[in-house]
């Protein structure tokens, strides 16, 4: 049974390619960052920045091919590119971005901007009038319904996967297990406020744009969230113009979602497109979910009214690039792959053997293994193309450091570090045999492969594993006490646009989470850099917040905290009779909500 | 025969304890993923993982973790609840096995089919260039990879994506109550497929042992006594040689039906073995023990079926 399980494993492992997991990209305001992420795509391929919003038929069905399910249907708990598509088009949290902006937010469920007040330490919310729940709640949102969607995030029934990351500065929060939570307080139907404990309004607001800030209604909500786990993603409402199709009863799970078969979405019934600034212009989605990739991309570009929206298969990519290029779309920014090195435990918190493993790295091979420049960019920092400060950062080049100068490596300058890292003959004789895990499939696995070839040919001994990427995570390179040296295969995608929101959790040394799930998987920890994230994390405006992030993000690569390789762009495919649009903060995924068919 | 059965039918509900045990073991020890931190995701505190550590009874020590998922089998005929899916097990299971079913009983029929017929004529007219012919292509069926055979026939022949556009491709897959027409012709190429290889297997083990067979006494006798020669080699011939593909035929059927992942996958049909692949990849315990049972269910069921098969096609075999 155990070797049967491998063989499964890795024979499906060469053709199955894993979509990045969570988080929507975005961001507030940036004037730079959106000509350093166009200039990173080849002329003459559709991007979600030269997409149109408007003049799209109404009607018809879209059938949707993804190998991978959702992870989670319930807004609460969803924290992945895939749930993003279907949740903020049956949701409405209080802020989102149009398709083809990384920069402007627009108000969705809030009338209007989020006002910052009292140092920022308060921050409060209009919502809209005349928003319903779908059957069968049908009532009109209030801002009551707005708090506890926001509450149940810290039951652990719910379990949020973001909410400590952002939330953790609103009065009570922190100690939370579900509501009523002092620091959130609605003075009326319409107004919700957000107390805080020091001055994190700029981020607290920012994180609206999440979905756990879509309205629950309590009323309705608390039985299932009292189960264990929540079911209300089973029984969900919307607030958007679609909803996941239900049985009278509300019941989604068997009627409009079969765990790893489908999903449907059809017109939310109480949905005012008056107050919304999507078009919604389809009548259904038809989600399919499973099959090969491959099969799925060549269904995509021969068929008809048909989009994948999980991550496309390489050879596909190649196909759609050769012969169907108007049919394909590529959106810069769509996160990176760095290499996490510890910084704390073993030989790699000497500054110089980073710098040397940094300088020795192969980093063109490595885009390579990934699809080639169609699809990465070479990483040379540590903000990606998009994210406000990525220019002041370095733009594409990078800063102008001499282990960052050859993409494709140079033993020569890595020596030079070896030697100020005392070992003479410029190959590590330490001693040490460093840990290396990686996670298994094609690209990463060949990533893992290059990284462990590179440290022997610096001269390390190594102790080499590759295992399931959840695995890799939750076992390994997110364990403290595991003191994995090297973690070739971990990677970030923004929740939003604020530089905060890339370089906070993985580098900060005091968001290292000892018994939890660390995000800090370098387990970098300089006073100096966190003290410049302390004091860039309570600023206010986007310029500020610009410059103070791009600054440390330079930082970050003179400390060669860890060794960026991939800037990924990642590519999506549809049928030539669809209208499709991407969305630019949630990598590229087809938004259903301005998609159409011809 | 019945406390033949009986006692079996015993063994089996000690065999399924005993591979429950084994799973749930397994999946402790192996490096997989820990579920509370799965669920939690990337920015957890431990607060917060210990509650659905708790939630999850997976703080609770192994043997009642164990003891708790048993009561829940054979006093409820629960399998738990999916962790990552958040739907009870019992329920994915249950919507999923159908497909699986159509997938391996319709396979089975084909290759069955096909095997003995190939089989039969081969032995008939051994070293004929018809039986080196399709024996060659035995060998080669046997040899090709699911996978990839799927991926040619759906290239070739699916309607979507084929170059000779005949049968319903990739996500075609109805249930059978639905849509009987639409699901007969979308099962049409997994059937294929699935059949390909096991019907070489079957073919070879059938000429083999009709050869043998076809030269025993009681087969000289037949003859002599004046019976037709397709009496001779149907009714006495391949009842007897029919025996080893019984027995591999209950345990080949049981085997798929737990591990058909890569036809699904190909065909994109909702099956339990992709079920299982998805749950073995999200550390999803509940629903990994509850396809792993079934499978072993399977094998169990099957074997005893074959025996008792066994009795009423050779008179010589005889239980007490």
């Amino acid at each position: 049974m155990r070797s049967l399980r491998t063989i499964l494993l890795v024979g499906l492992a060469g053709v199955l390619v894993l979509a990045l997991a969570a988080c929507g990209a975005s961001k507030t305001s940036s004037s730079s960052s959106g000509a350093g992420a166009s200039s990173a795509v080849a002329a003459g391929i559709q991007t979600p920045a030269t997409e149109s919003l408007t003049g799209g038929k109404k009607g018809g069905t879209l059938t949707v091919l993804n190998h991978e399910d959702f992870e989670h249907i319930d807004p609460g708990q969803s924290y992945f590119s895939i749930d993003y598509e279907a949740v903020y088009a049956t949701q409405r949290p209080l802020y989102s971005y149009k398709p083809n902006t990384f920069s402007e937010v627009t108000p969705d469920m809030a009338e209007s901007a989020p006002q910052i007040t009292d140092g920022g330490k308060l921050v409060t919310v209009k919502i809209r009038h005349g928003v319903h729940f779908s059957p069968p709640v049908n009532r009109e949102v209030t801002s009551a319904d707005v708090a506890y969607a926001i509450e149940r995030a810290a039951n652990s029934n719910v379990a949020n996967p973001y909410y400590m990351g952002y939330f953790s500065a609103v009065e009570g929060m922190p100690k939370a297990s579900g509501g009523p939570i002092p620091g959130i307080t609605t003075p009326d139907k319409y107004t919700i406020e957000f107390h805080l404990t020091e001055p994190a309004g700029e981020i607290v607001a920012n994180a609206l744009v999440l979905p756990m800030s879509a309205a629950v209604p309590p009323e309705y909500a608390k039985k299932y969230d009292a189960e264990k786990p929540s079911e209300y993603g089973n029984h969900q409402v919307a607030t958007g113009p679609y909803m996941f199709k239900a049985d009278s009863s509300g019941k989604v799970l068997g009627t409009g979602y079969q765990p790893g078969k489908s999903a449907t979405l059809v017109r939310n019934p109480n949905w005012d497109a008056s107050t919304d600034h999507r078009p919604a212009y389809l009548d259904q989605i038809e989600v399919k979910i499973g099959g090969d990739t491959e099969v799925i991309g060549r269904q995509v570009l021969e068929g008809s009214h048909i989009v994948q929206d999980d991550t496309v298969a390489q050879p596909i990519v190649k196909l759609a690039y050769e012969k169907y290029r108007d049919q394909l779309l590529i959106s810069p920014g769509s996160g990176d792959h760095y290499m996490a090195v510890n910084n704390s435990y073993g030989p790699f918190t000497d500054v110089n053997l980073r710098k040397a493993f940094w300088a020795a790295l192969d980093r063109e091979a490595m885009n390579k293994a990934r699809g080639g420049s169609l699809v990465t960019n070479v990483m040379t920092h540590f903000l990606y193309p998009g994210m406000p400060g990525f220019e002041k950062a370095g733009g594409l080049a990078g800063p102008k450091v001499d282990y960052n100068e050859h993409p494709r490596g140079d033993m020569a300058v890595a020596e030079k570090y070896m030697k100020l890292a005392g070992y003479p003959s410029g190959k590590y004789t330490g001693g040490k045999t460093i840990q290396v895990v990686g996670s298994t499939g094609n690209p990463n696995a060949q990533n893992a492969e290059i990284a462990n070839q590179t440290l022997k040919n610096m001269g390390f001994k190594t102790k080499f594993n590759l295992v399931d990427q959840s695995v890799m995570y939750s076992k390994y390179c997110g364990v403290v006490s595991e003191k994995i040296d090297v973690c070739p295969n971990v990677g970030w995608i923004s929740d939003f646009g604020d530089g905060q929101a890339v370089l906070d959790v993985p580098f900060n040394g005091k968001l290292i989470v000892k018994n939890g799930t660390n995000a800090n998987w370098g387990l970098v920890d300089h006073p100096k850099i966190n003290a410049a994230m302390a004091a860039a994390e309570k600023l206010v405006g986007a310029g500020a917040r610009e410059d103070a992030w791009a600054k440390i993000d330079e930082e970050l690569v003179a400390e060669a905290v860890a060794i960026p390789y991939d800037w990924d762009k990642q590519a999506a495919i549809r049928a030539k009779d669809v209208l499709g649009v991407g969305d630019q903060w949630n990598i590229g995924s087809w938004d259903f909500n301005y998609t159409s068919l011809k | 025969m019945t406390r033949y059965i009986i006692r079996r039918l015993l063994w089996g509900v000690a065999l399924l304890i005993i591979v429950s045990a084994l799973t749930f073991v397994m999946f402790r020890i192996l490096p997989t993923g820990d579920p509370a931190k799965l669920r939690a995701g990337r920015l957890q505190n431990p607060k917060i993982i210990a509650e659905i550590r708790n939630n999850l009874g997976l703080d609770k020590p192994l043997l009642t973790q164990f003891w708790l998922y048993m009561k829940g089998i054979f006093l409820h005929f629960d399998l738990g609840f999916s962790y990552y899916s958040n739907a009870p097990v019992k329920e994915l299971i249950s919507t999923r096995l159908p497909a699986t079913l159509s997938l391996v009983f319709g396979g089975a029929v084909v290759w069955l089919t096909a095997g003995l017929a190939v089989g039969i004529v081969s032995a008939r007219r051994a070293r004929s260039r018809l039986d080196r012919v399709s024996m060659g292509g035995a060998l080669v069926l046997v040899s090709a990879p699911e996978y990839w055979l799927g991926l040619i026939l759906l290239y070739v022949f699916a309607a979507d994506i084929g170059q000779v556009r005949i049968f319903p491709g990739a996500g075609s897959y109805v249930g059978l109550t639905g849509a009987p027409v639409k699901w007969l012709t979308a099962m049409i190429l997994p059937w294929l497929v699935v059949a390909a290889g096991t019907a070489a297997v079957y073919a070879r083990l059938i000429r083999g042992s009709l050869i043998e067979t076809m030269s025993e006494d009681y087969i000289r006798t037949a003859r002599a006594k004046g019976l037709s020669e397709r009496r001779v080699v149907l009714r006495h011939g391949v009842r007897a040689a029919i025996n080893p593909v019984l027995t591999i035929l209950g345990l080949d059927i049981a085997a798929l039906l737990g591990s058909s992942v890569l036809v699904e996958t190909v065909f994109d049909i909702p099956g339990i073995g992709r079920l299982n692949f998805d749950a073995i990849n999200h550390s999803d315990f509940p629903i990994v023990q509850g396809t792993v049972l079934l499978a072993a269910l399977f094998v169990v069921v099957a074997n005893i079926l074959v025996d008792i098969a066994y009795a009423y096609l050779d008179p010589r075999v005889r239980y007490s």
